[in-house]
């Protein structure tokens, strides 16, 4: 009894917590637009690739992982991931400022293991 | 050759699925031939999917390029070793991988146990069979790792950031955990299944469930080791689906371990037993299914693919099943003894498992939460690390807490006089640390501070327990040798302390700066200098293109000494990737982490500095960790001996 | 085709493990004699249970972590069940 009543009231703070708000929206560049506040925005990167992290600023664009889809450009502030180039998946943490999406964070997908058919 | 594993695998499914279909028969009917039929065709399994490894392991040494898979994920220049741990870098290589371990430690585990368990094994054989059957379906028709082609010159390569030791070590480890966790399971179901719900299951699989937890824990350790020193972001672990698919089946496997002991002396808890059992494989599969099949957003995402529809049937299948069957069984499982005190073992284990098992949620509730946003509110959301970090605050601190008072508190009824006096020591111990703490300037973070002086307890804790002990028995040695699992978990719980202090001291109180040098410039980090000396840039060329190693020599002084290097890789074909500089201070259990970010036109360079306290504790606990699961696992010859007479004297 | 030779020689060979049972049947106990081991297991298993608890008590005792009072409220009941359990037993080989 004492076990059941423990776990509901953890249950109740877990549910409370979890919609309270810790969790931002993921999103795709198709459907960024209205969003404000901070986003999780996933995308491949489109070239063309310039400038660098940190204060200046790199800029590429984004489209959807699956297929085309409007091109959100992207201007990034900090440090570069591992295997970062045109045509990754990545995923940015930031907000839409203007017509541009300013990121703080960046994570790329490592290159797919595990795909559907080999070889291919 | 490939026709010859594609055999094998044939046999190995129609093996299993018979050891499914006749066992069930056999243990229905009580027909002793077809149950040993049934037994020897799941042992026959092991063999012919060995043979299909076999095949496959000579197809990726010999760079056979007619096979899909060896082209798909080796090259003519891969390394023997490499060419090798490229069997699980694939989905279907990985796959045979979990079938091969799978039939092997069901064999093991009916041959061991098929005169002293009959009424057990007659029903294991078909559970563990169907399991098998299921991995075996879908190695044969729906991901085979024998699909022929004609060759291409040369194969594809293993991703080079997968060429390194973690990837020999860490997948087939995770796998030895995962897959073990479905004896235990087999186990349970069985017992419900035949009625016998006592505690012989447990007995019979207690160094399964063990040494499952053991790779699981270890393996993660590894993983963990991978990402701190070759992927280099300046973290071990970061909440990601695919680390905490390995997470949530080891908290809920260690929440078991401790409630079965529950089980074993009053026959409580039997209810939660199974349950925990049956959740701690439900989410090794779960894990296995959320890694294959892209579902969730992850840094390890892998495409989307077919199988991961199969692997969704068979969790849905598999929940059902143990749903279905502790319900049955309810009436028989549910407990004659109640919990005599709020103040005594078996209540302290109650609370580390309520407390596991939060944890647990709270990370399958992450790891589900943007499926679940998706489908509810057609907008995917993601709980990030500020989710995570607050619940393992809350939930393992107070676990570290009971690790120290659990072990001291006596089964059935403590009196609180006589804990408080076994408690002198460890409280005054955590006083003394936490002042101590408090003056060298650890009260900047107060989480930081509970971890360290909650440690100083348990450790303490611990060696009263050891000191005691000798005193009664005599020598170490001997209480050890008598008792190997209680001691054993001691050593484990001083590795999770160890755990606790790394992780604490490398979180709340590490250093990170960021620091723009230009050549021969010094900069001043919390005791250490540095000065950015030259610049080394060496082109390569590899199998995946041309790339440049851009290296940074930094000197160090006053803390540190010698030299640094720091690199950033640019890769044609791969993009940039970073070598870390680590230089590790043992005296002071510190580590000075080094990125180069940024190379600027000017010359100068850009550096991301960390200062990470008491991190290689976390490496030295999973040794520790290693050695108190085997101390808790050895073979006990005496205890053996009991067994063996104990049936000798039942049958007469 | 020395594959699939090999691999027919291992369809042969699981046959052949898997009809093995069928022609070399295990000696089948009587049902009676099973269920009587069966109790005599359970009863071993209590009076193994009951002494591992006992010897438990006496070591927490000795090392300090159930005083006296606890311990001799405890001890008692402890006792009782290992010897129920080996009356039991004994009256359970009796019968035989």
């Amino acid at each position: 009894m004492v076990a059941l009543a423990v776990a509901g009231v953890l249950a109740v703070f877990l549910i409370y917590t979890a919609v309270g708000g810790s969790s931002t929206p993921l999103l795709q560049p198709s459907n960024l637009a209205g969003h404000p506040g901070t986003v999780s925005l996933t995308g491949k990167v489109v070239g063309p690739v310039a400038g660098e992290g940190q204060q200046a600023g790199l800029r590429f664009s984004l489209h959807n992982i699956n297929g085309a889809s409007p091109l959100v450009p992207v201007v990034f502030h900090g440090a570069v991931p591992d295997m970062f180039r045109v045509g990754r998946d990545v995923n940015l943490t930031g907000q839409l400022q203007g017509s541009s999406f300013v990121a703080t964070s960046m994570t790329t997908k490592c290159p797919s293991k595990y795909t559907a058919t080999p070889g291919t | 050759m490939a026709d010859l594993g594609r055999a094998a695998l044939v046999v190995s499914f129609l093996l299993t699925l018979y050891a499914a279909c006749a066992g069930t028969y056999g243990a229905l009917r009580k027909e002793r031939g077809v149950a040993d039929s049934a037994r020897n065709a799941l042992v026959a399994a092991f063999f012919s999917t060995a043979v299909a490894a076999v095949v496959l392991a000579l197809a990726l040494v010999n760079h056979d390029f007619s096979f899909a898979y060896v082209s798909a994920h080796t090259s003519r220049d891969l390394s023997t070793v490499y060419a090798l741990t490229a069997f699980w870098g694939g989905q279907e290589g990985s796959l045979l991988l979990w079938l091969l371990v799978l039939t092997g430690y069901g064999a093991l585990a009916v041959m061991l146990n098929r005169r002293l368990l009959r009424d057990l094994i007659v029903w294991v054989v078909p559970i563990v069979g169907a399991i098998a059957a299921f991995f075996s379906f879908v190695l044969v028709a729906v991901s085979s790792p024998f699909v022929t082609q004609t060759p291409p010159l040369d194969g594809a390569g293993l991703t080079p950031s997968l060429q390194n030791p973690y990837m020999v070590a860490h997948p087939p480890m995770l796998y030895l955990g995962y897959v073990g966790l479905t004896i235990p399971f087999a186990f349970a179901a069985a017992a419900m299944i035949s009625g016998h719900t006592d505690e012989r299951w447990i007995v019979a699989t207690r160094r399964w469930t063990l040494a499952a937890w053991m790779f699981l824990g270890f393996g993660q350790i590894l993983g963990a080791h991978w990402a701190y020193v070759e992927v280099g972001w300046g973290g071990y672990y970061a909440w990601d689906p695919v680390e905490n698919a390995a997470l949530m089946p080891w908290l809920a496997a260690t929440a078991f371990l401790h409630s079965v002991m529950i089980q074993e002396r009053k026959g409580m808890l039997r209810v939660w037993n199974m349950v925990l059992v049956a959740l701690a494989f439900e989410l090794a599969v779960f894990g296995d299914f959320l890694t294959r099949s892209g579902v969730i957003n992850s840094i390890h995402s892998f495409a989307k693919s077919s199988i991961g529809a199969w692997f969704l049937g068979f969790v849905v299948a598999t929940a059902v099943f143990s749903v279905v069957l502790i319900l049955w069984r309810l009436p028989l499982l549910r407990a004659r003894t109640k919990l005599e005190s709020a103040l005594s073992r078996e209540a302290t284990f109650l609370y580390n498992n309520l407390l596991l098992v939060a944890l647990c949620l709270t990370v399958l509730w992450g790891v589900l939460f943007p499926v679940l946003t998706d489908l509810f509110l057609s907008q995917p959301r993601t709980m990030s690390r500020p989710y995570y970090d607050f619940f393992l605050r809350i939930f393992g601190l107070p676990l570290l807490l009971l690790m120290g008072i659990g072990p001291l508190v006596a089964w059935r009824r403590a009196s609180a006089r006589a804990l408080l006096r076994t408690l002198r020591w460890p409280i005054a111990a955590a006083i003394v640390a936490g002042a101590a703490l408090v003056a060298v300037g650890a009260g900047s973070s107060r989480p930081g501070l509970i971890a360290y002086t909650f440690s100083a307890f348990v450790l303490t804790t611990i060696v009263v327990e050891l000191v005691r002990g000798t005193r009664a028995t005599g020598s170490l040695l001997q209480l050890v040798g008598r008792n190997r699992r209680r001691y054993g978990g001691y050593v484990v719980h001083a590795a999770i302390v160890l755990l606790a202090l790394g992780i604490a001291g490398s979180s709340a109180y590490q250093t990170n700066v960021e620091r723009q040098l230009k050549p021969g410039q010094t900069t001043k980090v919390d005791g250490y200098r540095l000065t950015y000396q030259r610049f080394q840039r060496t082109p390569s060329a590899t199998i995946s293109g041309r790339q440049v190693t851009n290296t940074a020599v930094l000197g160090v002084g006053g803390r540190g000494h010698g030299t640094l290097d720091t690199s950033l890789v640019e890769s044609t074909t791969l993009g940039p990737s970073h070598e870390v500089g680590i230089q590790t201070d043992w005296l002071r259990a510190q580590d000075l982490y080094v990125i180069l970010e940024q190379q600027n036109a000017d010359g100068s360079v850009l550096f991301q500095v960390f200062l990470k306290p008491l991190v290689n504790l976390i490496w030295i606990a999973g040794f520790v960790f290693l050695g108190g699961s085997l101390v808790a696992l050895w073979p006990d010859a005496r205890e053996q001996r009991r067994l063996v007479a104990r049936l000798a004297l039942a049958r007469g | 085709m020395i594959w699939l030779i090999l691999g027919a020689l291992i369809a042969a060979a699981a046959v052949a493990v898997v009809a093995l049972p069928f022609f070399r049947p295990a000696p089948d106990e009587a049902a009676a004699d099973e269920a009587v081991a069966e109790r005599r297991l359970e009863l071993i298993e209590e009076r193994d249970r009951a002494l591992a608890a006992l010897k438990e008590l006496e070591f927490d005792h000795r090392t300090g972590k159930i005083d006296d009072a606890d311990y001799r409220e405890l001890v008692g009941p402890l006792r009782r069940t290992a010897a129920a359990a080996l009356q039991a037993l004994d009256a359970l080989g009796a019968k035989e």
